[in-house]
């Protein structure tokens, strides 16, 4: 568990400052939407498909109507709003038909949850059970729509290519180069699928959400345990057709997170219990076994790969087919499709290369975003098949990949040039690779030696990237005002949903005032009524876009200081410098003036005064980003990239298949580190979940595409005694020149290809391709005893997930 | 949870099997860990909880030489997992104990409630299986033994009657030169149910005794392998057959825990690193 | 660990058509009596009935460890213990960690080693360790992996937790004479 030592240039920017919220928390003080009480709330409970695809034929709630205590039931039949962050395909409530088993089917209102959870259980529905779309190559046939009105669903066209009288909510493309030719002309060619099952957050508060809606106006109160308060307010205000100033959106503490809270979930459901009961308070929560199956997950996938590669090691040519497995709603679900096309070949520079990325819809769990989306699955793909080819060309995984991984003057997938300032591929995995000692694969006598001890040792490592998935128009901002103390109060619109964002924030803005990180004054919770606008707080884009905005808005704040400094110190204002929290003259220091003496404007001895309270602001949209071209995928996606690598050492078991993770090296150009100690604990927990989706984790559905493993019982996550015994953290800062202090965000990246390097790893120690996740003990076993070298499925009946 | 019960604590063990014979849909309630779940999931609905916890009868934990070892059916695992006496005398039951659940759970959850629940993959059945575990019952005809091997009857199913309840387990002596160790394999290394668990035990006298969980619809306690083996005489060669053979003496299902073919793997690896790691301590 | 003493004389009584229990505990060390419904779980005892938010439900059923709290000296999972089943209890929550004002030890290693991101797990280790303390004041790296174990975390990968509890031993055998 070794901690890097690490050493800031700057003053407050790098240094370990304990986190702003952690006070609160630690105390039981923070107050999460779990936490909240509204005068007059009811409590909600949902009733769910108990199929994957059925015909709704009657819905008889008279039962539960007559239960005392209940004050509002809904159906399908009370509401015809159609929601949805990028298509509008997702009923609050199902209509006609179910498309997963978790899509609601009605819900109640009631005095205290028992009350409503009884009224659930006096609903009487028949439903006539129809066969469901089981997996991506059904639905690709297309003889049973998810959706049979999807020409008519109303999505973000021009960025979304929803494919007609099909299955495919959007098919995103990219290509550059000759493909025929360059695998026509290559040494060699190497065609391989991978693939990787539904997975879930697991954030520890699951979601909740309150709602009032006022019934004297049009205004839409909500409370939720969400990321996107802006979102929210936007889709809201679209789907019930208002104004976005009439939806208030408050995010108090947030319990977790990781993608699955943003855009909107509970809240529509909310809105419309909270209409029907009279306008009180309604909240709706979602219990584990909901949060598993009826609120959405990371999508199954799977990645065909075609490279070619020449004698000497130079890759020529790639193409990648990426099938998602999106379930019933497209959601976050086709912007992760749409990430692959850009970074779905990994950090290389390659010539000729072709994605084609399909997000699909069948009848299970629907599927959204989540930490570093569409990466960690593409990267399972890109970073196996690299290693896979190194073995069939005899060359050095380490060295095969720094023959071609991306260096200043290459280009992109989309066409975008890599210069000095994107950060340094090759110096991370350089970096990992070192700290492991690679000294080159194992040979296959080494290996049969080792196994007769039953334990085998194995070491791999794997490439990272990743750019915020974002519009291109992206947006946030900070209000920063002076308070009569000095302080200052920063108002930001992204969430802090435990990653730090309101403490790094505040180093930014300390750095730059020179102040005490103690005296910014900052909130985690968020008010769409007071706080400024931010998209989204998803992506890794906070410390970037944020960070700018920041420091946008100290430079305004302190310029407005001078500019009242200068009028008491009777200089012109550019004469002036600040530090310490106070402006003064560079040539005679004894004129200076504190923040606290202008904060509320100067005070002359005589009274009057001038100025006024100190306020400033900083807005940032993305700079220089374009929409991708739909056929060619060119144009600029891609705000920052923060690459990295990792590198494990393990050992396996032969026998039980346990696979023990001895350590991990995880190297990120960061540009910039802003807090140690809070980028040390995104990669610790980042590395654990990656090792969740590695060794452990993942959806289990039934041939009825009933998921069998909605609760902690058997969806388990890693626990304290399932860490790396050793986890070394590197930090390398080429700085970004367009970057708040050079820095780049690395929130999700810790996450992505983990599994990529266990996987490389397994191979090493076992001299076995597996090609699917999770590599659980048993499956490691029953890839053992098949006597193959390559693992395209390890269940028994060969369907990835399948029972 | 849609149970709306009442709750009983009876103080002696009369009034408590009156009480559970008397009112139909009655629970018994000792740690709870397992009856609170089946409540919040609404698969039983109580309207009877009867908490055994101020039985005298069953907080009782002593070990008498000779006689051997008593578990109340109020004695929480971390109880046992504490005990030098199970430590020592009777190690498959401390390993097993040790690696139920978490730590928490531990401190609410039973030795006996672990048995009543009869799940077919619970860790404690197969070491007190080998000890020759005998279960004491209380009910309205009076109180009558069964010896462990004999109380399941299925998955979740056990001998007991309407208005019985379990009150204490009992295992006999185990003395100098009484060995037994249990291994388990999950799905990782956090608190898991067992993929399988195998306890494996060597009296003095050389003879084998094996349990195991989750390769059937109930526990077993392996006789037939046990006869086998010990005709054979404990020796590597005989657990390395040991190890092949145990597949025909199990039935393990594909659940969504583990396919079929695993655990027959698994039942095969940890009967053999048991045996040996039995013989191995003899040296 | 059983918690014998009385309650079976149970007082039963009927308000707006529920069965109700008279409860008495001590919760961080003021004594509460309640007449609650014989269902409610101690967690929804301490949450809605004497508006303790600080302890928190992730899974209800036990697995998960966000509602450990210390009951009789014991860290348990107060969502699967019956509230009634506290009777004569001493109970403390992470309300009752801090003293005359001042974080404790344990609190100020798990902000100093940043032990925590989102926090809602945190009350519950918070409370999985300080019982393990209370019991072991010098626990091996094993014995609170062990215990922390019972309790998930999504955010911080465990590390920070292990380390604010070692620093913790370390620093009440110095400060508190442990």
């Amino acid at each position: 568990m070794a901690k890097a030592e690490y050493k800031s240039k700057y003053k407050r920017v790098g240094q370990r400052y304990d986190r702003k919220d952690a006070r609160e928390k630690v105390t039981g003080q923070a107050v999460y939407t779990y936490d909240l009480e509204l005068p007059g709330m009811l409590y909600a409970r949902c009733l769910l498909s108990p199929y994957a695809r059925a015909k709704i034929v009657s819905i008889d709630t008279s039962k539960a109507k007559a239960l005392p205590g209940v004050r509002a039931i809904l159906t399908g039949e009370d509401s015809d709003i159609l929601v949805g962050l990028y298509m509008q395909d997702k009923r609050v409530l199902s209509r006609g038909v179910t498309r997963y088993q978790g899509d609601v089917v009605a819900a109640v209102a009631a005095e205290d949850e028992e009350t409503a959870e009884r009224a659930i259980s006096l609903i009487d529905v028949v439903y006539e059970p129809l066969e469901p779309v089981h997996d991506v190559d059904e639905a690709l046939e297309g003889k049973i729509l998810v959706h049979e009105d999807i020409n008519e669903l109303k999505h973000y066209v021009g960025v979304f290519f929803p494919q007609k009288d099909s299955n495919i909510a959007s098919w995103n493309k990219s290509k550059k180069g000759d493909l025929e030719k360059a695998f026509a002309e290559s040494d060699l060619v190497v065609e391989n699928d991978f693939s990787l099952p539904a997975v879930a957050h697991v954030p520890m508060e699951t979601h909740v959400s309150i709602v009032q809606a006022d019934p004297f106006s049009n205004k839409i109160k909500i409370w939720s345990s969400a990321q996107s308060p802006f979102a929210i307010r936007q889709i809201m205000a679209d789907s019930f057709g208002v104004s976005e100033s009439d939806v208030e959106v408050h995010i108090p503490y947030v319990g977790g997170g990781f993608g699955g809270k943003a855009g909107i979930h509970l809240e529509p459901l909310a809105t419309l219990l909270s209409k029907a009961a009279g306008g009180l308070p309604v909240k709706v929560r979602a219990t584990r076994e909901q949060e598993f199956n009826q609120l959405p997950t990371r999508a199954g996938m799977r990645g065909r790969i075609k490279t070619a590669a020449n004698k000497d090691g130079k890759i020529t040519a790639m193409q990648a087919v990426y099938d998602w497995d999106s379930g019933a709603y497209a959601d976050y679900g086709v912007n992760v499709g749409k990430t692959a096309v850009y970074s779905g070949i990994g950090p290389y520079s390659i010539e000729n290369a072709c994605i084609d990325s399909k997000t699909i819809y069948t009848n299970k769990v629907f599927s959204t975003a989540y930490r570093g989306f569409g990466h960690l699955e593409t990267h399972w793909s890109i970073e196996r098949q690299i290693d896979i080819l190194s073995q069939k060309l005899g060359i050095d995984p380490y060295e095969f990949r720094m023959m071609n991984l991306l260096e200043p003057g290459d280009k992109t997938m989309s066409g975008e040039v890599i210069t000095e300032s994107s950060g340094n591929p090759k110096e991370c995995l350089t970096a990992v690779v070192k700290e492991i000692g690679w000294t080159g694969r194992k040979t296959e006598e080494e290996r049969q030696r080792e196994w007769k001890t039953g334990k085998v040792r194995g070491k791999g490592f794997a490439m990272l990237q990743k750019a915020p998935a974002m519009p291109a128009n992206t947006a946030t901002s900070v209000v920063m005002q002076m308070n009569g103390d000095g302080h200052v109060k920063m108002m930001i619109g992204a969430v802090d949903m435990g990653q730090g964002a309101i403490t790094a924030l505040s180093q930014i803005a300390a750095q730059e005032l020179d102040m005490p990180i103690e005296d910014i004054e900052i909130s985690a919770q968020i008010d769409t009524r007071s706080n400024p606008y931010d998209w989204n707080t998803v992506a890794s884009k906070l410390t970037f876009l944020g960070g700018n905005a920041v420091v946008k808005a100290s430079h305004e704040l302190l310029h407005k200081m001078k500019v009242i400094a200068g009028q008491v110190l009777r200089t012109d204002p550019e004469n002036l410098l600040h530090a310490n929290g106070e402006i003064y003259h560079p040539h005679n220091p004894n004129r200076r003036l504190s923040y606290k003496d202008i904060a509320l404007g100067y005070m002359y001895p005589d009274g009057s005064g001038i100025g006024g309270p100190l306020i400033a602001s900083g807005s940032v949209v993305a700079d220089g980003l374009t929409n991708l071209h739909p056929e060619t995928g060119q144009g600029n996606p891609a705000a920052v990239w923060t690459f990295g690598a990792h590198a494990v050492e393990i050992e396996v078991d032969v026998e039980t298949g346990s696979v023990t993770v001895l350590k991990v090296a995880s190297a990120f150009d960061v540009g910039q580190v802003i807090n140690e100690k809070l980028i040390y604990g995104q990669i610790c927990g980042g590395v654990l979940q990656g090792l969740g989706s590695a060794l452990l984790e993942g959806y289990k559905f039934n041939k009825d595409e009933k998921l069998m493993n909605p609760s902690f019982t058997d969806n388990k996550i890693p626990t304290m005694k399932d860490m790396p015994v050793e986890i070394v953290p590197i930090y390398i800062e080429n700085p970004q020149h367009n970057g708040p202090l050079g820095a780049r965000g690395v929130g999700e990246h810790p996450m992505i290809s983990v599994p990529s390097a266990i996987g490389n790893a397994v191979y090493d120690a076992l001299g076995i391709n597996f090609h699917v996740l999770p590599l659980s003990p048993e499956a490691i076993v029953l890839g053992i005893q098949s006597g193959k070298k390559s693992i395209l499925c390890t269940d028994v009946d060969c369907l990835p997930g399948r029972l | 949870m849609l149970s709306r019960f009442q709750y009983f604590k009876p103080h002696n063990l009369n009034e408590a099997v009156q009480y559970l014979d008397k009112e139909a849909n009655s629970f018994v309630l000792a740690g709870g860990t397992d009856l609170m779940i089946l409540l919040r999931r609404n698969v039983i609905n109580a309207e009877h909880i009867v908490d055994i916890k101020a039985l005298p009868e069953t907080g009782v934990f002593e070990y008498t030489e000779g006689t051997g070892l008593k578990i109340g059916a109020a004695v929480v695992v971390n109880r046992v997992v504490d005990s030098e006496v199970v430590n020592s005398r009777y190690r498959a039951l401390h390993q097993a104990a040790a690696s139920l659940a978490s730590f928490q759970l531990r401190n609410r959850a039973t030795v006996v409630g672990n048995i009543c629940n009869a799940s077919p993959g619970a860790d404690l059945p197969p070491a007190l299986l080998v000890y020759d575990a005998v279960v004491n019952i209380a009910g309205p005809q009076g109180t009558r033994q069964v010896p462990l091997h004999q109380f399941f009857t299925g998955v979740k199913r056990t001998v007991l009657q309407h208005g019985e309840l379990v009150v204490s387990v009992e295992l006999p002596e185990s003395g100098e030169g009484d060995k037994s160790i249990y291994l388990r394999q999950a799905r990782l290394r956090g608190h898991d149910l067992a993929t399988v668990g195998v306890a494996a035990r060597v009296k003095p006298d050389g003879k084998v005794a094996i349990g195991i969980a989750a390769v059937a619809p109930t526990p077993l306690r392996l006789f037939a392998l046990e006869d086998q083996i010990n005709a054979r005489g404990l020796s590597q060669e005989t657990i390395e057959w040991a190890a092949e053979e145990v597949k025909e003496h199990i039935h393990p299902i594909t659940d969504v825990r583990s396919s079929a073919a695993y655990r027959l793997q698994m039942a095969s690896v940890l009967l053999k690193r048991c045996l040996l790691a039995l013989i191995a301590k003899e040296d | 660990m059983d918690n014998n003493k009385d309650c079976s004389m149970y007082t039963e009584h009927v308000d707006s058509g529920k069965r109700k229990v008279t409860l008495s505990l001590t919760v961080n060390g003021h004594q509460v009596v309640r007449d609650v419904d014989p269902s409610m779980s101690l967690l929804h005892f301490l949450r809605d009935n004497i508006k303790l938010f600080g302890t928190k439900e992730a899974c209800g059923e036990g697995e998960c460890g966000a509602c450990t709290i210390i009951m009789n000296g014991k860290a348990v999972t107060s969502c699967i213990v019956l509230a009634v089943e506290a009777e004569g209890a001493q109970i403390t929550t992470v309300e009752g960690l801090a003293k005359d004002g001042k974080l404790s030890i344990l609190q100020e290693e798990f902000i100093s080693e940043d032990a925590l991101q989102c926090g809602y797990c945190t009350p519950g280790f918070l409370m999985s360790a300080r019982a393990l303390l209370d019991s072991n004041p010098n626990p091996s790296d094993e014995e609170i992996v062990e215990v922390l174990s019972g309790n998930l975390c999504r955010c911080t990968g465990y590390i920070p937790i292990l380390n604010a509890v070692k620093r913790t031993i370390e620093r009440e055998q110095k400060e508190l004479g442990r």
